[in-house]
């Protein structure tokens, strides 16, 4: 059994291409917020779980003795993400302006945030003052720290290919603008994703902020 | 109409021969295919069962009890992560880590493409509808043990916990298959070609979503090695909690499918808002699409809960948390909602696109524009946004706060107002209609007379009284398989009869058509309204024993299940019949459907368009003296034509470019 592989054959216009790369830059659009969507739908359901059993707390064991996971390591993660985010948020805005080195300083700052956050999250798990099945709170915090672990890793996996690109990018594009300013389809794609990422990272960062208050500070 | 023609760049022209250089001959089975996909998830699956086995061997939990579910569900996991890595699903994700570019997407032809990764939507589509059906064959299969157990309330083939967990297994299978038999074989072909794009938003997503479904399919098999589980479709906690080993088959499979309907869905709603070709305005949008859209909102938001709590339950085997044990301050209820809030989403993600599929068959075979289009839309988007606020009607007998029981008894009958929407559509477009009684058109109207028992059998279950009186017994499951197999896989098999001349080009057998529909409808008939009689008379499901009284028509609901059974496989001898042994070519447009999808030429071209189509109307001006052509297909986009796409004519200056080629937005 043999076969032909063969490019598309196809005769574009400019026009035809530039409204599939509209299309492509709306798709991204799209999915980015789509991404929001369903991991707000993810951790939904976390928050659910985490007042259906407080509300129910079946035995008396919503949270015998008042534990919590450990505040200060808790907390150094909330405020790494949230630097973290903030960070690139400045740094994509500085690109805005055109400085595309800055946002990559930020961007890979923010990588490096997030992967210590992540590595920290990890951490907490093996410090934790209760068995992860002894109560309501202890399982709500474990399905916590594997949700929050996905998303920053996923954040980070994010970022750091649109850092990778921006490296390729660079040398492409140098003579129409840099990455930042250039109109080359592959140049106004990637501005797109980095839109797209960092709302993303702006909901990761929401998202911590809201289950650090539901973890250790209104608990 | 003034429209702009500028220069094209040659890339070459359909149907020559490539030029040197840009054909190469590849053996199909060098690089990732299915075979190689295959051998990394087994050599995943014993990776992950010796890592689980060296991290949790000596815990006092696991430690001479013979199940170590860290085990089972590393081996599953890393199996499925081993799946994507030899099918290629990984690569670009990858590359990615380094900044590479997507590689330039090539045709290829050849029974190789398979087998493979492709990014082509039309290939995928046809990878997905060899998957799902071996998945409803292997279901039927276990559909047809089910009955040859029941054939007797005291000779028994199986023990009772081979029954239940062929139940299980049955249930978890057929629910897998059913949510995906629309949203990922057929629309995953016809959108692009509905909505005049060339392509899905995300490719790579597209054929990722088929690689997880598969995946589940390998994993949700696994569980009956295992020992199979005991909780059928629905999982329940916790029984859940202390199930066998085939428990996190269950779990895994679920979670893995589910990520394939998320991704599907995902890419679904980002092609459709955004690849509408020019002119394709949202009241121009063909009624299949409007109930894809509807269903890929349900895949995106409530599939995430499902996946989470599959989550949950796999914690709880594995890392010993207590989120469904009531001991330790979990709650079984809480699987119990979690589970509801995507299952109940989910029988209207397997109705939806049925509806859809006839909305698309019947003005076509009736010669009359589909009626009152605008409220059949409005009808799926309301039932979509309803199915979020009905799912406690599910735990009415499980000891919810009673006065929550007129709440979701409302919000159930609600329901009942859109979906009448819908089916009104179809009945206004059959009144005073001269029918065309093709195969397709059979589907549809046998959709119809089955939907309408099961959906009036479904009002009776939202009503509190009766759904305490019938509820865990043949009668709900003769309710849901009304609605599920009689509307769904009904619409599925009128979609394929409707839509195959275009997808292979060969003309299906008439007569054996006609034969699989006959067999079909009066067997489905007489497997399942008996089924309404005895869960009315007290047969409870799941139970492998009866009252002797209801023997007969349990018999009589066997016999007419192998009948039923002996239908598919008319089905398959037509397939394999109509497409390899004696193949008849089919004209391009056999039904004479205005449907964009048919404008193509068949087999429809690897880019779909040659340009860039303007749509020009709806597609279902039928009977009109001159209805205006549906679309444009010669000319360029841009230049005075509403753009109902979220493109339209842009900066020149891009030229060159082969719309297949990605860049980082081709996920």
């Amino acid at each position: 059994m043999s076969e032909v592989s063969r490019t598309p054959q196809l005769m574009t216009t400019p026009e035809e291409a530039a409204y599939e790369l509209r299309a492509a830059e709306g798709a991204i659009w799209t999915g980015s917020r789509l991404l929001v969507g369903i991991f707000t739908f993810v951790f939904a359901s976390l928050a659910f779980a985490y007042f259906y059993l407080r509300s129910s707390n079946n035995s008396g064991l919503w949270r015998p003795h008042g534990v919590t996971a450990p505040t200060t390591i808790g907390a150094s993660v909330f405020a790494i993400v949230l630097a973290s985010a903030a960070l690139n948020l400045y740094g994509t805005w500085r690109m805005r302006k055109g400085a595309s080195v800055d946002w990559e300083v930020s961007a890979w700052t923010a990588v490096g945030g997030l992967l210590l956050a992540l590595g920290l999250q990890i951490w907490e798990v093996t410090r934790l003052p209760f068995y992860p099945g002894s109560s309501g709170y202890a399982s709500t915090f474990i399905g916590w720290a594997v949700l929050n672990s996905t998303l920053l890793l996923g954040c980070a996996y994010w970022l750091e290919t649109l850092l990778a690109r921006a490296i390729r990018l660079r040398r492409a594009v140098a003579e129409d603008g840099g990455p930042s300013r250039s109109s080359a389809p592959p140049a106004r794609l990637f501005r797109a994703n980095l839109e797209g990422c960092t709302t993303f990272l702006g909901f990761g960062a929401l998202v911590n902020l809201i289950f650090f208050l539901v973890f250790y500070v209104v608990v | 109409m003034a429209i702009s023609m500028h220069e094209s760049v040659d890339l070459g022209r359909p149907g020559e021969t490539p030029p040197p250089g840009a054909a190469k001959r590849r053996s199909p089975w060098l690089g990732q295919h299915m075979g190689t996909a295959l051998i990394a998830a087994a050599g995943g699956f014993a990776l992950g069962h010796w890592a689980g086995n060296a991290i949790a061997g000596n815990y006092e939990n696991v430690a001479g009890s013979g199940q170590n579910n860290v085990a089972t569900v590393l081996a599953l996991s890393f199996g499925v992560l081993g799946w994507l890595i030899g099918s290629g699903a990984l690569n670009y994700p990858l590359a990615k880590l380094v900044g590479k570019e997507p590689a330039p997407e090539i045709e290829e032809v050849g029974w190789g493409r398979y087998f493979r990764f492709t990014l082509d939507h039309k290939v995928v589509g046809m990878q997905y509808i060899i998957a799902v059906l071996l998945f409803l064959f292997t279901g039927g299969l276990l559909a047809m043990a089910i009955r040859t157990e029941l054939l007797s309330p005291t000779t028994h083939y199986f023990g009772p916990g081979t029954y239940i967990a062929v139940v299980s297994e049955h249930g978890t299978v057929m629910m897998m298959m059913a949510t995906s038999v629309i949203t990922g074989p057929i629309a995953g072909w016809l959108i692009p070609l509905m909505i005049g794009s060339r392509r899905m938003a995300f490719p790579r997503v597209e054929a990722f979503s088929f690689w997880m479904f598969t995946a589940g399919y390998l994993v949700i098999l696994t569980a009956l090695p295992f020992g199979g589980f005991p909780t059928g479709w629905t999982g329940y906690a916790p029984l859940q909690t202390q199930a066998a080993g085939g428990m996190d088959s269950y779990l895994v499979g679920f979670a893995v499918v589910g990520i394939g309907m998320i991704t599907a869905g995902f890419n679904i709603i980002a092609t459709i808002i955004n690849y509408r070709a020019p002119g394709m305005t949202w009241s121009r949008l063909p009624i299949f699409i409007w109930s894809l859209l509807a269903v890929a909102s349900l895949l995106a938001l409530a599939t995430p809960t499902l996946v989470t709590g599959g989550l949950f339950g796999i914690l709880d085997r594995t890392a010993q948390t207590a989120f469904f044990v009531n001991e330790h301050g979990g709650s079984s209820f809480l699987w119990e909602n979690l589970f509801w809030f995507f299952g109940h989403p989910e029988v209207y993600i397997m109705a939806l696109p049925g509806f859809g599929i006839v909305g698309e068959i019947l003005p076509v075979f009736t010669g009359k524009p589909l009626f009152g289009y605008r409220v059949g839309a409005a009808g799926m988007l309301g039932v979509a946004l309803l199915s979020f606020f009905v799912w406690q009607h599910h735990l009415f007998q499980s000891g919810i706060n009673p006065d929550m029981r007129p709440l979701f008894m409302l919000t159930t009958e609600l329901i009942s107002i859109p979906t009448g929407f819908i089916y009104l559509t179809g009945m206004g477009t059959l009144w005073k209609a001269k029918i065309r009684f093709e195969v397709p058109m059979l589907f549809a109207l046998a959709l119809y007379f089955n939907f309408l028992i099961g959906g009036i059998t479904g009002v009776f279950l939202s009503d509190v009284p009766v759904n305490v009186t019938v509820h865990g017994s043949f009668f709900v499951l003769a309710h849901f398989h009304y609605t599920i197999m009689g509307g769904l896989i009904f619409a599925f098999f009128g979609g394929l009869y409707y839509w195959l001349p275009k997808m292979t080009g060969k003309t299906l057998n008439k007569t054996l058509s006609l034969v699989h529909f006959w067999m079909m409808f009066i067997f489905f008939n007489l497997t399942f309204f008996p089924l309404f009689i005895v869960g009315l008379l007290g047969q409870p499901r799941r139970v492998f024993e009866y009252a002797q009284r209801l023997q007969g028509l349990n018999d009589f609901s066997s016999i007419s299940a192998y009948l039923l059974g002996a239908s598919f496989l008319v089905f398959t001898a037509n397939f394999a019949w109509s497409l390899w042994i004696d193949p008849k070519p089919a004209p391009a447009n056999p039904w004479g459907s205005r449907g964009l999808e048919w404008q193509t030429p068949t087999p429809v071209p690897f880019n779909n368009f040659e340009r860039i189509p303007v749509i020009l109307a709806d597609p279902y001006h039928y009977g009109e003296e001159n209805p205006l052509p549906v679309a444009d297909l010669g000319v360029p986009v841009g230049a005075g034509v509403g753009s109902g796409g979220s493109g339209g004519s842009g900066p020149s200056g891009i030229s060159g470019t082969t719309l297949i080629e990605g860049g980082p937005g081709d996920v």
